[in-house]
């Protein structure tokens, strides 16, 4: 007899199992932890935990959402806030894009960018930028400029920081065989470096798309100017917070839409390279 | 001895080719003269009075310790960057800056990713006369990927290639100038051992058909000795040549070659030159 055949209990595995959650699909991780959020903040409502003007339930909102939804379509003065916001958000973040491009690559491009500018940049980047909202209040009054001028103030440093990080990405050896080429700078820079930092430029592009939402809120609570921001601010006044819950969700919205279409975007033109899912900075 | 002796003598022996050796008529190709570098940024020494003369249809292998301004002479003879003293010169015209009639390859395939492997093959003529006359040779370039074995892949990205198909399309990219000379930087250092020896066979049968002129730097002797006709053995601080050794095999040569006596007698003086200059 021989003793090739081990039995089978002693076999078992020195691996860890396999986890739970590597075994069902991501999107039923996802909505089970949103079902489970959902469950915990009406148990809290439920059990009145919170008073109940300080915390509506998760029905309350979702029937304001719906409700807010309604009053959208049919036009009344949500629609028109709505309306206000996103045009702030849109060409906020339309400025922030162009400007950010434009001076990225000057940045990047030149020593003079390399060495002095990008310092200043770094250090403008570290400041809280929300802090300039009355500057800009002040400069420009309380009508929609003030709030673009906001959102592109916050949205587009890092799209300069980003192109200017992402210029210098092309290797040292194509930058040579394009010298080897005879190529002139600006072949050079659109034919080579420009391609390579397009996924920087992009990255760059999403944070914009979050930061111009936030850029035109913060405008819009200091400033005022009948945008969702300054509903926000008047419902939260009136203590009700329903109606805040469902116009931050509009709100999200719009940042959502933008940062979606400028994914889009990116995966038509930089069809070479698959980003992180998750590539957004924190405001 | 010192490396300048050296040099006459190799040189008179290279002329006198083995009957393997390619027909040459002897014509000087490239000529590095007396060159000197000296980085002014960190005051480093890399090459100390380098002569060197490559004549047409000729292979000549460079290997030396790291560090010993291997990549430094070639970028000096590309005309990327000058020489502290000296000057290399090219088909008797010194080389003042980026040539055209030079081509270059490196360690990394270095290839667009956004551009087929067609594409990026008529990138050097999309640069010097533009989008359209690049198109208007696509023709040459896919010959050429059919030479290499990469036809099927003139509309691949290199995302989806191999590391020694993305060689091969940056050997295509090299050739679609008819540059006078190649330039070659460790081409093949990042492929694996079995990728790196095809590609070695391909690039001596590209190089007899095409009777091109070329300068390889490699790390690896045998790799020196297999497709060199002439072996440039430097050493390091300051770069200087120890020892340019003549390999009279007979080509087109064959891998059964690398297990003769005569070649591991060739990668052994190389060796031996190599251990001497790393003590100079
Ligand atoms: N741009 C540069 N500025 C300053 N020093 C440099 C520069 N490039 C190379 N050197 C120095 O010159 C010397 C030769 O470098 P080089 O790259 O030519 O060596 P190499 O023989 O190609 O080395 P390797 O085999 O590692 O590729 C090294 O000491 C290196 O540190
Ligand atoms: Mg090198």
């Amino acid at each position: 007899m021989t003793t090739t055949a081990t039995p089978r209990k002693e076999r078992h595995s020195l691996y860890a199992p396999e986890p739970f959650i590597n075994r069902i699909p991501q999107w039923l991780s996802v909505l089970m932890l949103g079902l489970l959020g959902l469950s915990a903040w009406q148990l809290v409502v439920s059990l009145e935990l919170v008073a109940r003007i300080l915390l509506p339930g998760p029905t309350e909102t979702f029937e304001e959402i719906v409700v807010t939804a309604q009053g959208i379509v049919t036009g009344d003065h949500v629609a028109e806030a709505l309306w206000i916001t996103l045009q702030e958000v849109l060409w906020g973040f339309l400025a922030a894009a162009a400007l950010g491009f434009f001076l990225g690559v000057l940045t990047g491009e030149t020593l003079l960018g390399q060495r002095a500018v990008m310092p200043y940049l770094v250090a403008f980047n570290a400041l809280p930028k929300v802090a300039f909202a009355p500057v800009f209040v002040a400069w420009l009054g309380f009508g929609v400029e003030s709030k673009i001028a906001m959102a592109l103030f916050i949205a587009f440093f890092p799209v300069i920081v980003d192109t200017a990080a992402g210029l210098a990405t092309a290797e040292k050896d194509a930058l040579v065989l394009f010298r080897s080429m005879g190529a002139s700078r600006w072949q050079t820079l659109w034919k080579l470096k420009l391609p390579h930092a397009l996924p920087f430029i992009f990255a760059g592009l999403k944070s914009a798309a979050v930061f111009a939402v936030v850029g035109a809120v913060v405008g819009e609570y200091l400033g005022g100017g009948g945008g969702l921001g300054e509903l926000i601010r008047l419902s939260a006044q009136y203590l009700n917070l329903a109606r805040v819950f469902a116009l931050i969700f509009y709100l999200g919205l719009i940042g959502l839409a933008l940062f979606t279409l400028v994914g889009w975007i990116e995966r038509r033109i930089v069809f070479w390279h698959r980003p992180e899912p998750t590539e957004i900075k924190g405001a | 001895m010192k490396p300048q002796d050296a040099l006459p003598s190799t040189d008179t022996r290279s002329r006198s080719r083995s009957p393997g050796a390619r027909p040459s008529n002897g014509r000087v190709v490239l000529e590095v003269d007396g060159v000197s570098k000296v980085y002014p940024r960190n005051s480093v020494r890399a090459l100390d009075g380098i002569d060197l003369e490559i004549h047409d249809g000729e292979f000549v292998s460079i290997i030396g310790p790291s560090g010993c301004g291997k990549s430094t002479l070639l970028q000096i003879a590309a005309g990327l960057i000058p020489a502290t003293t000296g000057e290399p010169r090219l088909e008797g015209t010194p080389v003042v800056g980026p040539r055209r009639d030079i081509g270059m390859m490196f360690q990394q395939a270095t290839l667009s990713p956004w551009r087929t492997a067609l594409q990026n093959v008529l990138l050097p003529i999309e640069i010097r006369d533009g989008a359209k006359l690049a198109r208007a040779r696509s023709d040459t370039a896919m010959e050429l990927l059919h030479l290499v074995g990469v036809g099927e892949f003139a509309k691949a990205y290199p995302g989806e290639l191999s590391g020694g198909m993305a060689q091969r399309v940056a050997v295509c990219r090299m050739l679609i100038t008819e540059p006078a000379v190649l330039l070659l930087d460790e081409p093949f250092g990042a492929l694996d051992e079995l990728t790196r020896d095809r590609m070695n066979e391909e690039l001596q049968r590209i190089c007899l058909e095409r009777n091109a002129t070329a300068v390889m730097v490699t790390h690896s002797i045998a790799e020196a000795v297999f497709l060199a006709d002439r072996v440039v053995v430097m050493s390091a601080r300051p770069g200087r040549i120890a020892e340019i050794v003549d390999v009279d095999l007979p080509r087109p040569r064959t891998f059964e070659m690398t297990a003769e006596p005569r070649f591991a007698k060739l990668t052994q003086h190389v060796r031996g030159e190599l251990d001497l200059g790393g003590q100079l």
